[in-house]
Parts: C-alpha cells; sequence; structure tokens
C-alpha cells in the first residue's frame, strides 16, 4: 500500500486521472484507484478529482461519503473486521466486539491513535461453521473467546504482528 | 389537448406535468420539494394525485407526470388525503419542531407522532432543492452526504464552506426554512462562515457579499466598473429601473 506524500502527490494522482476522460461518469473509477492505491481518499485526493472534472469537490465528497467501498481516514495497518452475520450474531459476536473495543479503546469504523488497528464489523464473512470469526487483514481467527481474543490481539501488539515485515 | 382536474375542463399541452396544469387553472395540489426553477425532484410525494385512463384509477406525482392523452384528475379524494396524511406524519417525525411542516401536518390531521424517535433540531426533509439552487446560482458548495438515515446536505468535509460565496439562494429555496442565515452589523453568516456585506451605494443598505458579486462579475464577464461602479440594493435597482423609464416615456420624449 502506498501512501499520500505532499511533495509529489500532484504528479501521482496525475497519473491515475489522466487514464481517463475529463468526463463525470468516470468520477467513481478515480476514485476507486485512488482508494486502491493508497487504502483511502484523502482530501487532496478529492479536491484533485473535482479539479481534473472541473465540478465542484463537494460532488466527489458526496459520492465518497454515499460508498460504503470508499474510506475518507486512513485506515490502521492491520484492519481486524468482526463478523456480526446471523450466525456470528447467535454466538455472542458482540461480546467479541465489546472485548476488541475494550482493549484497544476503539469503536467500529474508528482506527487507534497509533495507526495499528482499524475496527470494523461485517455481515458474514462466509465461514459461520467458524462462528464467532474475526479477519486481520487476511488472516482468519475462528470460535473465538474474549480469552482468545485478547491472546491474538496480542501477536500484534508491539514488539511485532503476526505478519510483522 | 383537455384534461379534467376535479370536474373542470383544462387546457393542457402533450407532456406537460399536471401540476403545471393544475396551477394555472388556480387548482391547489400541495408541494414542498417542487420549485418551477428546479422542476422534477419528486422527492416529497406530497403532490399526489389520482388519474383515471381508461377506467382505471391509479395514484401518481404530479410534478412530474407528464400528461399523455384525455385523462380525469382528482387532487383531493379520500384515498389522497388519507395517503398524504400518512406522509405528512413521516415528514413530522422527521422535522418535529419545523413550523412549515406542522402547519401542512395540522392540515391533515396529524398532531404528534410517538412510533419514532425524533431530532428535535431537524428540519431538513433532504429535498434537494438547495443543492440544485447552489449548483445553478452560486458556487456548488453544498450537496448530500451520507445516506440512509445519516443523510444530509453539507459543506465539503463538513467544515465551514470555502467554496461558498454567501449568496444565501439555499436559504431562500428552502420549503422549511432549514438553513439558517444570520444578518447583522454588515455580516452575513451561513454555513458557519462570515461574510462582509458591501453596502448600497444608493441607499447605504448592506445586500450582498463581496464574493457574490465579484462570481458574478466573473460570471457575466463584466468588469467592476462597467456601471460607473454602482452597486444598488434590488430596491434601488428597481427605483432606478422606473426612473429611466420614465424619463425614457413616449410623453416625455414628444
Ligand atoms: S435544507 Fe431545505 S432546501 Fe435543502 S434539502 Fe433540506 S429542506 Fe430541502
Ligand atoms: S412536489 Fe412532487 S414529489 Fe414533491
Amino acid at each position: 500500500m502506498e501512501s499520500y506524500k505532499d511533495e509529489d502527490f500532484a504528479a501521482q494522482a496525475k497519473s491515475i486521472l489522466e487514464r481517463y476522460p475529463r468526463e463525470q461518469r468516470f468520477a467513481l473509477a478515480m476514485m476507486q484507484d485512488f482508494q486502491r492505491k493508497y487504502d483511502y481518499l484523502s482530501q487532496e485526493a478529492i479536491r484533485q478529482i473535482a479539479a481534473y472534472l472541473q465540478i465542484p469537490s463537494g460532488k466527489i465528497y458526496s459520492l465518497a461519503t454515499f460508498y460504503k467501498a470508499f474510506s475518507l481516514e486512513k485506515k490502521g495497518k492491520y484492519i481486524i473486521k468482526v463478523c456480526d452475520g446471523t450466525a456470528c450474531h447467535v454466538r455472542s459476536s458482540m461480546q467479541i466486539l465489546e472485548e476488541i473495543e475494550k482493549l484497544l479503546g476503539i469503536m467500529p469504523g474508528g482506527t487507534t491513535a497509533d495507526g495499528r488497528f482499524s475496527l470494523e464489523t461485517v455481515k458474514c464473512l462466509g465461514t459461520c461453521a467458524l462462528a464467532p470469526v474475526m479477519v486481520i487483514n487476511d488472516e482468519y481467527y475462528g470460535s473465538l473467546t474474549a480469552g482468545k481474543v485478547r491472546e491474538i490481539l496480542k501477536k500484534y501488539g508491539d514488539g511485532g504482528g503476526a505478519d510483522e515485515e | 389537448m383537455k384534461i379534467r382536474i376535479n370536474g373542470i375542463d383544462c387546457e393542457a399541452q402533450p407532456g406537460e406535468f399536471i401540476l403545471d396544469v393544475a396551477r394555472r387553472n388556480n387548482i391547489y395540489i400541495p408541494t414542498l420539494c417542487h420549485h418551477d426553477a428546479f422542476a422534477g425532484e419528486a422527492r416529497c410525494r406530497l403532490c399526489i394525485v389520482e388519474v383515471v385512463e381508461r377506467g382505471r384509477s391509479r395514484v401518481v406525482t404530479s410534478c412530474v407526470y407528464p400528461v399523455a392523452g384525455e385523462i380525469e384528475v382528482a387532487t383531493d379524494t379520500e384515498k389522497i388525503r388519507s395517503l398524504r396524511k400518512t406522509l405528512l406524519m413521516l415528514l413530522l417525525a422527521r422535522t418535529p419542531q419545523n413550523e412549515t411542516i406542522k402547519k401542512l401536518a395540522r392540515e391533515y390531521g396529524v398532531t404528534e407522532v410517538a412510533r419514532f424517535e425524533s431530532d428535535p433540531q431537524e428540519e431538513c426533509i433532504l429535498c434537494n432543492l438547495c443543492v440544485r439552487a447552489c449548483e445553478q446560482l452560486g458556487a456548488g458548495a453544498i450537496y448530500a452526504v451520507n445516506r440512509g438515515v445519516t443523510k444530509k446536505v453539507a459543506t465539503l468535509f463538513e467544515e465551514p464552506a470555502e467554496e461558498c460565496i454567501g449568496c444565501a439562494a439555499c436559504a431562500a429555496i428552502c420549503p422549511t426554512g432549514a438553513i439558517k442565515v444570520l444578518e447583522k452589523e454588515g455580516k452575513r453568516i451561513i454555513w458557519n462562515r462570515e461574510f462582509e456585506m458591501v453596502p448600497c451605494s444608493n441607499c447605504g443598505r448592506p445586500f450582498a457579499t463581496a464574493e457574490q458579486l465579484a462570481f458574478y462579475r466573473a460570471r457575466l464577464k463584466v468588469a467592476p466598473d462597467r456601471y460607473g461602479g454602482d452597486r444598488l440594493c434590488e430596491n434601488c435597482r428597481q427605483k432606478r429601473a422606473a426612473e429611466l423609464a420614465s424619463l425614457m416615456s413616449p410623453a416625455r420624449l414628444r
């Protein structure tokens, strides 16, 4: 994942934008490209897209806040998705979520101050047999209990995450 | 072509919307999201009417329903009133303290909605008229953000509107008066931004923001001193136009 850099951002943005004609119908495709490349849409990205299309930035902001596929904030290094689909819900996924909220001090949609974790809830990860489930980046953890969650998060804490480079 | 609205014969052009035909003939249909300059939002649904065509009756949205054949329209039937009552019940649940909505709701026998949790501060019914007015007359400073129950009209990043020129077209068009404009001591505050106002060069009343005048000049491509540097408020402009007209009246010129 690349991060937004101030110095050469205009040039970086240009390389994405210029793949498209200056037509509003390509706005979503451009936004997806930024989201894919940087993991979120920065305010500057929104402004650049709007400037390229010669439309008010508010229009892009409106689209960005409408679709769940876009994030307007930088996400944590590890994105924890706690499943709250039906199967997980009946197996007390809410308790798992509460445990994580307590441990990290953030609510779903939030990111820890150190930029390490983001917390989200999702509706079914397609692994109901493992309920309750969460996934951290691409790693699945099933049959969770509050105790297990504590152990798992410890692995990702300072001193080396499970997939630390 | 002829259509009948509430038993009255009305002349209509094919493709004309029922609402426009009705208004021309002084037949009242309540609306919230309709404005002649920005037609077609069709969000509030309050303008519903019954249309009878080839013996079949249907409920349609009159602000966007084009007349195609010889139809019979009824604007205030039992059924329509009960549907509007439901709509107003929902609107009142959204904006429980708004005077416009309260008044309309009362007319349809809705005084209070206990079934939903309401936000007493909410006054916007999401008709989108302000967004369109801002796009066309202003700078495109406000748009709808979020969706579902969190949807609202907001400025870019929900910060004090940087694009805004302070023209207040949004507030002027809002059917419920949801957008607040504060004017005092030569300043106008709107969308969390404060603007200096420019005084009328004739009567001295502050009447527009500097940003607004610059924006219009740029759009119309006129130089600032085109009219001898005059900046007239609406009243003085009209007065001046009337003066000019009388000066040039044939009676005088003769
Ligand atoms: S603020 Fe007023 S004009 Fe704008 S969407 Fe809400 S009700 Fe309509
Ligand atoms: S006036 Fe027709 S839907 Fe609002």
